[in-house]
């Protein structure tokens, strides 16, 4: 029964980090387009609760990945690798870097020009972001899980710290 | 094969007969429904001609009027009627109490009886209290009748629009005044999702990833104004923002004017209430016309003048400013600029005002899409969205896909929200997240529903409390349960749990914050129906009927199209002996027997459907091979 199939066979996806976000987003639409309850809204009371369940597991799917991080977490999940909250990465060289970007964020309202520390910062955290991603595609494709799940570690600790940058970018409109 | 020597139910329309939708946009200040005749959607009109329903209800001790003739009655006898109820759905009373004099009620702290623990404001009146879901569900039935006399016959569905920032107790407002009124809802629609539907701009060309169309909606009625910003993206419709006043209208413009006459006139101040509507009568008549005229002459008791647009304006243009001040708002919570805007929709009677639409069509920099009636846009594009769910009119490329607008979350340890469901992920959604005991033998657990933004949840609104019981005693932790909320398309939660190592279902019971229990909607239908004299067995009778009806018709066009290939030949005569039973027990006069067989005939009917599910996820999947991924 579909319900049971994996988040990348109902895309009809290979399960790998790289993904083809345009393809993705086709995928969705057509599956949209045949399981929207909108579609049963003249069926059975019956029809209508499996459409919806079945609607709301193809946007968990969909969720799940386009999101980077929650893609790469439900790849090691699959693979029998759990990552519960607690855990943090154990490279001290990647947490001493942390920290320093963190106290970067919190120096960018006294700055001189806060817009373009923000923007400097902002652009080293996107690409830490990006070249962590690449690294998780390239240990994952590799079957290396051990090292798969540190990266995921990382990948948690960056989009965190992209948020707040967003959050500070906001913070600084007003 | 057996299955197409299947003979048509008796009452059991044609497949092909069209079905009777409606739309309607139930409104603050007016309502009106519309129907999609002869392809295109019109709003329906009265007996008298009169499409705008006014959202008045007026109570006297054994009737109840609504629309104009009950509005008039607002100065008269102010409490027994009800005007702008809209406000109060889904609200507690201290969210009544925060209205403070714009709504002159008595407020009781409860209805009678049951649903004195509601946390539902209540209003006194002749007629004894009143709740806004039994008022709303009043102006409903009179769409309702409207609707049914200019299709002919019992309505097969409605698509009822509400503001995007309903929350979800205000929307499961909305869809019990509904049940209440006897009217199936096909789904519950963003009035800004609407006004887009109703002028086609989900039918633009298939953008691509860079390709989204912002659109924005502007809809400033009598007393409200809301600025909704769209994102259409590949089909997906996506509320990205909302904003507005609930206290700003074109009211505020009548009285601006009336304000500047009664200054040119020396009337002073203090003037009684006949003067005053005089006065606003004038100012509106006034309003109007500058639309069409460059200036217009106006008079009372002996005083003379004239006004010109320029004039207007001036008196205007710091209201207007209001609004856009508010949409220079919701294009930064969206994180957009102006110019990202594509399309601009005015809704609302007040958006005729000429100065509006300057400085709106200034602002934005585009011509705003104005050619359908303001008044009547929502309720248009409801009835066309009705007319494709009722299954009149089958449109692969019109798909609304709704945002949650907002998060919803769990109350945790010391006040804190636990966000479950993200603000604007696309519903339906569910979510599951595992609970466990924190006393050894514990067999209860109470789980606190809130919706919004902030950390805290007092700074949320509260949606429900649901009680879980039933849980096997053990020892602390070792029960692992599991809570599933389901937000469905029309954005409405529900929740369901079931304690894992047992497998034993924990019942819930639900408390709404502000909400009714489904016993209190029984109690008030039973009242309803002793208010109308109407039958209410005869009510269930048809009610019942029609459901046997859509299933038959449902299941039997299922059946011809797969049924053969789906299922042998004992589940295929099983199914048709439990539809022959249907069928009989629907000529027959018993709703109680209809329902039971109903119920008997979708259980034996699920299997059935789920494998036609597949079929469809086999069907969409057609042509596309895994290798076709292969590229990266």
């Amino acid at each position: 029964m579909s319900l049971r199939q994996t988040y990348f066979e109902i895309f009809g996806l290979k399960p790998a980090f790289a993904l083809d976000r345009a393809a993705l987003a086709d995928r969705y639409r057509e599956l949209q387009r045949e399981f929207h309850p909108d579609k049963y809204a003249a069926k059975s009371d019956r029809e209508q609760l499996l459409a919806m369940q079945y609607a709301a597991q193809i946007n968990e799917a969909h969720n799940t990945l386009r999101d980077p991080v929650l893609r790469a977490a439900y790849l090691l999940k699959l693979a029998g690798v759990e990552v519960s909250p607690e855990q943090t990465t154990a490279d001290a060289e990647f947490l001493m870097q942390q920290m320093l970007l963190r106290e970067r964020l919190e120096e960018v309202p006294s700055e001189a020009d806060p817009a373009a520390a923000l923007d400097e910062l902002g652009e080293e955290v996107r690409g830490l972001y990006a070249d962590e991603q690449r690294h998780f595609a390239e240990v994952f494709a590799a079957g290396d899980l051990e090292a798969g799940k540190d990266s995921l570690l990382k990948l948690q600790f960056l989009i965190k710290l992209q948020r707040q940058v967003e959050e500070l970018e906001e913070d600084l409109l007003d | 094969m057996a299955l197409l020597q299947i003979s048509e139910p008796g009452q059991t329309p044609e497949p092909h007969q069209r079905k009777r939708a409606v739309g309607i946009d139930l409104g603050t200040t007016n309502s009106l429904v519309a129907t999609v005749r002869s392809g295109s959607a019109e709003a329906i009109a009265a007996e008298d001609g009169s499409v705008i329903l006014p959202s008045a209800v007026h109570y006297a001790e054994n009737a109840i009027t609504v629309g104009a003739t009950a509005r008039h009655r607002a100065g008269e006898d102010p409490y027994n009627t009800l005007l702008s109820v809209k406000r109060l759905m889904g609200r507690g009373i201290a969210d009544v109490k925060s209205f403070g004099d714009q709504l002159p009620y008595k407020f009781a702290q409860s209805g009678s009886g049951e649903s004195a623990d509601s946390g539902m404001p209540a209003i006194e009146t002749v007629a004894g209290p009143v709740n806004p879901v039994q008022v709303s569900a009043e102006i409903l039935k009179e769409l309702a009748r409207r609707g049914r006399e200019a299709l002919g016959g019992e309505l097969d569905g409605a698509v009822i629009t509400v503001p995007a920032y309903f929350d979800d107790a205000q929307r499961q407002a909305t869809k019990d005044a509904a049940q209440l009124a006897g009217l199936k809802v096909l789904r519950l629609l963003n009035e800004p999702t609407a006004a887009a539907v109703a002028y086609g701009l989900d039918q633009g060309e298939e953008g691509t990833e860079a390709g989204d169309k912002i659109v924005a909606v502007y809809d400033l009625g009598g007393g409200t104004f809301d600025i909704s910003i769209l994102r259409l993206s590949r089909g997906v419709f996506e509320v990205l923002s909302t904003g507005g006043d609930t206290a700003l209208g074109g009211d505020d413009f009548d009285r601006a004017i009336a304000g500047w006459m009664a200054e040119q006139a020396g009337l002073g101040t203090d003037l009684d209430v006949a003067t005053q509507r005089a006065l606003l009568d004038s100012a509106c008549a006034a309003k109007e016309s500058l639309a069409e005229r460059e200036q217009v002459a106006l008079s009372h008791g002996n005083w003379r003048g004239t006004i010109d647009r320029a004039a207007m304006a001036e008196l205007l243009d710091p209201l207007i400013d209001k609004t856009l001040r508010a949409c220079k708002r919701a294009l930064r919570d969206a994180e957009l600029s102006v110019d990202d805007v594509q399309e601009v929709v005015l809704v609302g009677g007040s958006t005729r005002t000429l100065r509006v639409r300057e400085r709106v069509e200034r602002f934005f920099g585009r011509a705003p899409h104005a050619d359908i009636d303001p008044d009547q846009v929502v309720a248009i594009g409801a009835a066309l969205q009705a007319d494709v769910l009722v299954g009149n009119k089958s449109r692969d490329d019109l798909l609304l896909l709704d945002v949650i607008p907002l998060s919803l979350g769990i109350e945790t340890m010391g006040g804190l929200t636990e966000k479950l469901i993200a603000r604007n992920t696309t519903i339906p959604v569910s979510k599951a997240q595992e609970f466990t005991t924190f006393k050894d033998g514990q067999t209860a657990m109470a789980i606190h529903v809130v919706q919004g933004e902030r950390e805290l949840v007092k700074d949320c609104r509260s949606l429900a409390r649901f009680e879980l019981r039933g849980i096997p005693p053990m020892v602390a932790g070792a029960a692992h349960i599991r809570v599933t909320f389901q937000v469905d398309a029309d954005g409405l939660l529900s929740v369901s749990a079931m304690e894992k190592s047992s497998g034993v279902s924990a019942d819930i019971t639900v408390k709404p914050s502000y909400g009714l229990q489904d016993k209190d909607i029984s109690r008030m239908l039973q009242e309803s129906y002793a208010h109308a004299e109407e039958d209410i067995a005869a009510r269930a009778l048809r009610e019942a009927q029609v459901e046997a009806e859509r299933v038959l018709e449902s299941l039997l066009a299922a059946l011809q199209e797969n049924g053969a290939e789906l299922l042998d030949e004992s589940e295929l005569n099983e199914l048709e002996r439990a539809m022959e039973g249907l069928r009989l027990a629907h000529n027959g006069g018993d709703a109680e027997e209809i329902r039971k067989r109903i119920e008997k005939l979708n259980d034996l009917s699920e299997p059935f459907a789920a494998r036609r599910m597949d079929v469809s996820i086999k069907r969409a999947m057609q042509g596309h091979t895994l290798d076709e991924f292969d590229n990266d």
